[in-house]
This record gives structure tokens, C-alpha cells and sequence, in this order.
């Protein structure tokens, strides 16, 4: 479903593409395929239909500058406002200062703490960690195995039910001693009054510098009203996303910060402590999209695939060899995912096996190494790989010949995805020309 | 319960309503008063507050009908005596708002299209006299679409009864949507209901997980099976079902860690532990705040583990309800209980019919 939204909408930015005028039933297309793909992406539905009517209004209105394309014209537009509904990351100070944590329960506060405290901790400043969740079964422990993983001292009793009181007596200890203090709360939601209290309390006590917000990635509709009360009560100045690592889009987020007049700050992307990201406005529009990074699908792409790096021809004509597949995993670190790189090309809704892309970055820093214990003729013509190479390519580069036939049944996939690619293009030919086609615009 | 979503409902039924009336040139029949229901009465609640809002009865309708009078008298031509010929025109605003609603309430996206359909193709050339009433075809429509989706309930008390003991239920997730404590609140649920429990304590992953479990079943008195934090679940979960059979206890509930559903590795550990404990019921528990994503991975879970029913949490949070509706609807399977707050005994069975009673009035 995801991937359809994304290609819906690419189709409807091709369909500009030949243009050279305003086309008001493209723009409607363009306009009516960004709404839906907003609205899977959980933004709240009042933000969209704001969006779209401006994006409408200046594609029709606006005269593209000189020298630019209809199609880049209405593009520009559409990040522009999308830039703009987002606010500006928020700020980060590297000094000291004290944050405090909300949000809903489950949304993932206490690990993004832990993740917050080590981002501090890397960046050179003392950091101590308050565990004022007093309410939900091991809550102080899970905090504390956390930070003892990283040695940042906590600050806690899971015998004591007043989380004010842990605040009042952690504080003024840990403010001699640490720079940077982050207070964990307990999860609550707005309708429940007396936490909600207790949330403004905590936050006139500790006279928190930062207050932010931690917004589920997968959380719905009910995000504005939600960060609106969170807003009015404690006055949110930042907002976490959190679980972007599995499909959601993070929409909601979106409405958040358009509701708290704040900025995004981080992004918790995996489940180890190192998993946080400052917040990047570009690669967050192109997932909410479902469609490549719209800025980057210009700019990345001109820099990090040159004509040698990637020979999409002989790709295309099924001469896909180890090399190309080395090409492309030395590439991924410029540009991302393959799958990203695929949905940068204009291929439409060509499908390609899931399992293709299903291989982790540990998996490609692996394959790497197995084909460097590769020879020459090894690399540009697989075939000739039997058991006996197999034995010694794994010696060579130290893991099991398992791994080495994996690395291989990998190739086969992807070269038969590739195939199957060409079938489906709708003629050699053709396909070829849109390569050519992209190679140039892009 | 889904408070904001049955108000909304209401208004478009409404509109609905006298939409149509007017394309028969006739008056408009007043919307029929709800009685704002309280579907958690019989649930105590001792530490929170009452629930939000009372239920408004709709306001957009007489608006609408100011808004278009000539246009519904032209279609007066179109209208055969005393009969209501229903055109595409007709109901598309309405049902455009209806598509609003239904977005603004959290139901996923293709799930609104369908029902969007499926209302659409029910309603377009229906034919009714004006004897009959109109208001019970468009709530009869938007019921059977909204059943539909809903699919049947599940009584966890009859399915138990009806099994050989003991009866292992296994719940799985993604991170955050609150399995833990609902491992508790279903265990306290069943001790009430005169079943013996015990926990296998799953989650050997977070920090700190077991630890919660084995505090809430503590406080509950439930016996719970846990190994130290990083053990294989499956080892721990085959000793709680070991466990049970050794002491002859009804039911095995078994936490596992959350995990996301584009985790391949994860998924496959989960695939082990149902191969190794053999659960009679996989439940699969996700929060009702949840929006479009709450479709992909209940898909994804349901085709790497399988999923017999549904749990949702947290529909204490203002509840839009949306979620409940496009799970249901993607899974195809029932929805076992609402989690509605943070309290042991804040869980509810759900019943489709009730709920879709809840939001359309009760079927006279």
C-alpha cells in the first residue's frame, strides 16, 4: 500500500513533467494524490486540506521562474510548503540545561532518555537522569539498566509513589553535579486530569529548560489534540519522534509540531541506545510522501551516482554482475537504501521482490568483504563460482562458506529482479530512453 | 466508548437524512435524539475521571439544508411520485463528509474507501416510498457497513471453556502498544472469572520488563515463569506451559517483547515461539490511537505469526475508534477486548454489535 501512494504520486508529478503550461486538471491530480498520501501518512486532516489549498493556489497563481520546468516549478512549491508546515528543527544547545520528558504511555520516553543521555554524554557533558515515572511496574529498573549500560548516574526509588518528591530531592543533588539533567515521566494523555497536574507541577519545580514532547511515529489523528493539552499545560518546546524504524510515517508528529508551534529535535530510529537522529526535514518529507527525497532526488543523486558507479544499461540488459552489485553497496552509504534508489528512478509502478531489499547493513558490510576475496574473473562472470573457490573465498574473507553462498543467491535475486525489470518495462527500448531520460534530468 | 467518532456519525446521518428527504421534496424528519450512553457503567473506575464529552446531537444538519434549496427542488423533476430514486448526486456530499469523518477518526485509509464503497454502491438507485422511513435506510446502510467490517466478537470465557487445558494464549505486538499490561489486566480479568492463571514472562529483551511483569502479577497474585533478562522466550514460555500442566492451571498468558514488523529476524524469533508453545490463541495487540500504520503491521503480524484476535489498548485517550476499524477490518479477526485505562480492572470485552448500537442508536 505504501509503495502505491508513492507511485500514484510520482505518476502525477511525471504526468507535469512535458508540460509547458499550468495544467489545472494535473495540478488537481497532483494536489488530490499529496492529500492522500498525507493522510496515510496520519497528518491531521484539517493540516492537509490547509496544504493542499495553498500548494493549489501558488501552483496555479505563481509564474514558474525562468529556465525551470513546470514539473520542478510545482515540485519547488510542494516542498516549500511542506518545509514550511514543519517549522524549523528545533533547537539543540549543547550547555547545561535541564529537559523535561512527556507524553503517552507506551510512546517510548524512558528509551529515548537513555538515548538523550548518551547523545549528551557523546557530545562531552556531564548527564544525570531523574526517573520520576513513580506509576508503572519497573519503570525505575528499566531506566537504570539503561543508563548503567552507559554510566550515567539515576536518580530514583521505585518504593516512593510521589514523583514530586523524587524531583525535589533528585534536582538540587544532581544540579551540583551534572550539566545536563533529563527528567523521565510517566506516560499519561490528556484527559487524565490529576497527571496532567502532576506533569505542571514536576515542570514548575524543576524550572525545566526544555520541555518536549515524545510523539509516536505510528500515533493517528489524535496527535494535534493530544500535543494541544500537552501544549497548554506544560508548554512544549520540542518534539521526539519515536519508532520511526518500523513503517509508520510519522504524520503525526506533524500535527504536533503544527499544534505546539515547536520544532522536531530528534528522531529514535532502532531499539539500541545509540538509535537517535537529529531531525532531518528533507529525508522526513520523502517518507511522509512514500516517494525519494524530493530535494535530494535532484541533488543526492547527481553527486552520489555517477555514470560509472552505476551502469544502469548493462543493468538493464541483464549483464548485472558482482561488480555492479559491489558498485551498489559502496554507493548505498552515499545514498541510502537501494530501495530509495529505485524510487528515485522514474520506473512507475514497476514491482520489484521485497526480499530483495530485505538485507541489513551488517549483511552488506559482509557481502563487501567476501567480494573483495573475489578474483577478477570471479566478480564479472559469478558462474564460474564452484565449491572449491567458494572454500577458499571464505577463507580469504574469514566467515563460512555459507555466508559466501548467501552473497551469491543475493546476486541471483537481485539479478533476476532485474530481468524481470526489463520484461515489465514495456519494451527494451523504451525503458532505455527513460534511463537516458533520467540520466540527463537528474 | 468512541465518544467523538458516534457524534460525528450522527451528524452525517443526519445529513444523510435530510438529503434525501429533500430530494423528495418532503420535510425533513428531525434527527432522532441519542441518549448519551455510558458503555463503561458497569465498569468501576475508581482513579480517574469521568469520561470526556457527552455526545452532542448534530448541528451541521439544518445548516445544510439552508445551504441548498434550489438544488434539491430541481431534483424534485428527478423524483417519481411518493418514491425516492437515489442518484449518485445525491449522496456524494455526504458521503464525502462521511469520507472526513472517517479519516478524521483514525480508519486507515483504504479501509474509509471501502466502506465509503460499499455505502456508495448500497445507496445509489435505491428506490424506497416515502412511507417507509428514510432514516432507517441510511442507518440500516451505514450498520451493515460498519458490521461488516467489524466482523463478529469473541468471548475469551467461552473459547476457554471449550478447550483442553491448559489454554495458551501468546500476545504480540509492536513496542509501546501496552501487551505487558495487558497481560496483566486479562490475567486479572480470567482469576475473576474463576480461571487459574500463570505469566510467562516473554519480554527478555527491554529493561526492565520483567520486572513489571512480575510486580503486576504480584499484586494479583499470579504465579509467573520468568528467566533472567536476554534468555530465549521460547525456553521461557515452554516452562510456563510446563508449568501449568504440572499443576493443572487453566490458562498460560504469555508477554513477549515488542517488535516491529519489518524486523525479519524478530518476526522469526516470534514464528519459534509459537512453533515451541503452541498457542490456542494468538492475540495481537496494538493501540487504538494508532493511525494508518495500524493496517500495515497488523497485516504484516497476522501473515508472519498468524493472529486468532485483537487487543487494543489506550481507547481511554479521547477515543476516535478508528483503529478498531481497520484492524478488524484487515485482519478479518475479532476484537477481543479495549484496554481503557491504567487500572487492573479498566479492560472490556468488546461486541461489535453493541459498539456499532453505541454509535448508530440502538436497531429498533
Amino acid at each position: 500500500m505504501l509503495d502505491n501512494l508513492g507511485t500514484s504520486l510520482k505518476d502525477a508529478v511525471k504526468k507535469l513533467a512535458g508540460k509547458t503550461v499550468i495544467d489545472r486538471a494535473a495540478v488537481d491530480e497532483l494536489v488530490r494524490d499529496l492529500q492522500r498520501a498525507l493522510l496515510s501518512a496520519d497528518v491531521n486532516v484539517k493540516l492537509v486540506m490547509q496544504l493542499s489549498q495553498a500548494i493549489k493556489q501558488r501552483a496555479l497563481e505563481e509564474e514558474p521562474p525562468k529556465g525551470m520546468g513546470v514539473r520542478e516549478h510545482v515540485l519547488r512549491i510542494v516542498y516549500q510548503e511542506l518545509v514550511r508546515m514543519m517549522g524549523t528543527p528545533g533547537e539543540v544547545t549543547l550547555g547545561p540545561q535541564t529537559i523535561l520528558m512527556a507524553g503517552l504511555q507506551g510512546s517510548g520516553k524512558t528509551t529515548t532518555t537513555a538515548k538523550l543521555a548518551r547523545y549528551f554524554q557523546r557530545k562531552g557533558l556531564r548527564v544525570g537522569v531523574i526517573c520520576a515515572d513513580t506509576f508503572r511496574p519497573g519503570a525505575y529498573d528499566q531506566l537504570k539498566t539503561l543508563c548503567d549500560r552507559i554510566s550515567v548516574p539515576c536518580f530514583g526509588d521505585p518504593n516512593e509513589p510521589e514523583a514530586l518528591r523524587i524531583v525535589r530531592e533528585g534536582l538540587p543533588r544532581f544540579r551540583k553535579l551534572y550539566e545536563v539533567i533529563i527528567i523521565d515521566t510517566q506516560g499519561r494523555h490528556a484527559l487524565e486530569e490529576n497527571l496532567i497536574e502532576e506533569i505542571v507541577n514536576i515542570n514548575e519545580i524543576s524550572h525545566a529548560d526544555h520541555r518536549w514532547l515524545v510523539i509516536d511515529a505510528a500515533l493517528g489523528q489524535q496527535a494535534s489534540e493530544q500535543a494541544r493539552r500537552f501544549h497548554e499545560a506544560i508548554g512544549i518546546d520540542g518534539v521526539l519522534v519515536t519508532k520511526m524504524d518500523g513503517t509508520a510515517r510519522g504524520g503525526g508528529a506533524l500535527s504536533a509540531v503544527a499544534e505546539t508551534q515547536s520544532g522536531i529535535v530528534f528522531i529514535g530510529s532502532g531499539e539500541t541506545i545509540e538509535d537517535l537522529e537529529r531531525f532531518d526535514p528533507d529525508g522526513f518529507i520523502s517518507r511522509l510522501l512514500g516517494m525519494g527525497d524530493l530535494r535530494a532526488l535532484v541533488e543526492r543523486a547527481e553527486e552520489a551516482v555517477s555514470a560509472e558507479d552505476i551502469d544502469v544499461n548493462a543493468m538493464l540488459k541483464g549483464r548485472f554482475t558482482l561488480r555492479d552489485m559491489y558498485k551498489q553497496l559502496e554507493a548505498l552509504n552515499k545514498m541510502g537504501p537501494l530501495k530509495q534508489i529505485m524510487s528515485m528512478l522514474p520506473l512507475g509502478g514497476m514491482q520489484i521482490p521485497d526480499d530483495t531489499y530485505d538485507i541489513t547493513s551488517t549483511k552488506m558490510q559482509r557481502y563487501k568483504v567476501i567480494m573483495d576475496s573475489m578474483t577478477p574473473p570471479e566478480l564479472d562472470d559469478p558462474s564460474v563460482i564452484g565449491s572449491s573457490r567458494i572454500q577458499r573465498i571464505a577463507r580469504g574473507a574469514g566467515v563460512t562458506p555459507d555466508d559466501v553462498r548467501d552473497l551469491i543467491k543475493y546476486y541471483k535475486i537481485m539479478q533476476r529482479a532485474l530481468k524481470g525489470m526489463r520484461g515489465m518495462g514495456g519494451g527494451k527500448f523504451n525503458m532505455q530512453r527513460m534511463m537516458k531520460k533520467f540520466g540527463r534530468t537528474q | 466508548m468512541f465518544d467523538s467518532l458516534k457524534k460525528k456519525l450522527q451528524n452525517i446521518r443526519t445529513k444523510f437524512t435530510s438529503n434525501i428527504e429533500e430530494a423528495a421534496g418532503t420535510e425533513p424528519v428531525p434527527p432522532v435524539a441519542e441518549e448519551p450512553e455510558e458503555v463503561q457503567a458497569a465498569e468501576p473506575e475508581p482513579s480517574r475521571p469521568p469520561q470526556p464529552e457527552p455526545p452532542v446531537s448534530g448541528e451541521e444538519g439544518p445548516e445544510e439544508e439552508r445551504e441548498k434549496p434550489t438544488f434539491f427542488n430541481k431534483m424534485k423533476v428527478l423524483v417519481r411520485e411518493r418514491e425516492i430514486f437515489l442518484r449518485e448526486k445525491d449522496v456524494e456530499e455526504p458521503l464525502l463528509e462521511l469520507e472526513m469523518v472517517l479519516l478524521e477518526n483514525d480508519v486507515a485509509l483504504p479501509v474509509t474507501d471501502e466502506i465509503i464503497a460499499r455505502m456508495r454502491r448500497d445507496l445509489v438507485g435505491q428506490q424506497r416510498k416515502i412511507g417507509s422511513s428514510v432514516d432507517d435506510l441510511v442507518v440500516a446502510t451505514l450498520r451493515s457497513a460498519l458490521c461488516g467490517v467489524l466482523g463478529e466478537g469473541l468471548d475469551l470465557r467461552d473459547f476457554i471453556e471449550g478447550r483442553e487445558r491448559p489454554v495458551k494464549i501468546l500476545f504480540t505486538g509492536v513496542n509501546g502498544t501496552g501487551k505487558t499490561t495487558t497481560v496483566a489486566k486479562v490475567g486479572h480479568y480470567l482469576q475473576k472469572n474463576g480461571f487459574s492463571v500463570v505469566i510467562g514472562a516473554g519480554d527478555t529483551f527491554r529493561a526492565g520488563a520483567i520486572e513489571q511483569i512480575r510486580t503486576h502479577a504480584d499484586r494479583l497474585g499470579i504465579k509467573t515463569i520468568q528467566h533472567q533478562a536476554g534468555a530465549d522466550p521460547s525456553a521461557v514460555l515452554f516452562d510456563a506451559v510446563q508449568y501449568a500442566k504440572a499443576h493443572e492451571i487453566d490458562v498460560v498468558l504469555a508477554d513477549t517483547a515488542g517488535r516491529f514488523h519489518n524486523r525479519a529476524n524478530l518476526m522469526n524469533q516470534l514464528e519459534k515461539i509459537r512453533r515451541v508453545m503452541k498457542p490456542d490463541l494468538v492475540v495481537y495487540v496494538d493501540e487504538a490511537v494508532a493511525g494508518n500504520d495500524a493496517v500495515i503491521r497488523a497485516d504484516e503480524f497476522n501473515r508472519a505469526v498468524g493472529t486468532d484476535a485483537v487487543v487494543l489498548t489506550k481507547a481511554d485517550m479521547d477515543p476516535k475508534g478508528g483503529a478498531a476499524i481497520s484492524v478488524a477490518h484487515t485482519v478479518g479477526k475479532p476484537i477481543l477486548f479495549l484496554g481503557t485505562g491504567q487500572g487492573y480492572d479498566d479492560i472490556m470485552p468488546f461486541s461489535p454489535r453493541v459498539v456499532v448500537n453505541e454509535l448508530l442508536g440502538d436497531e429498533s
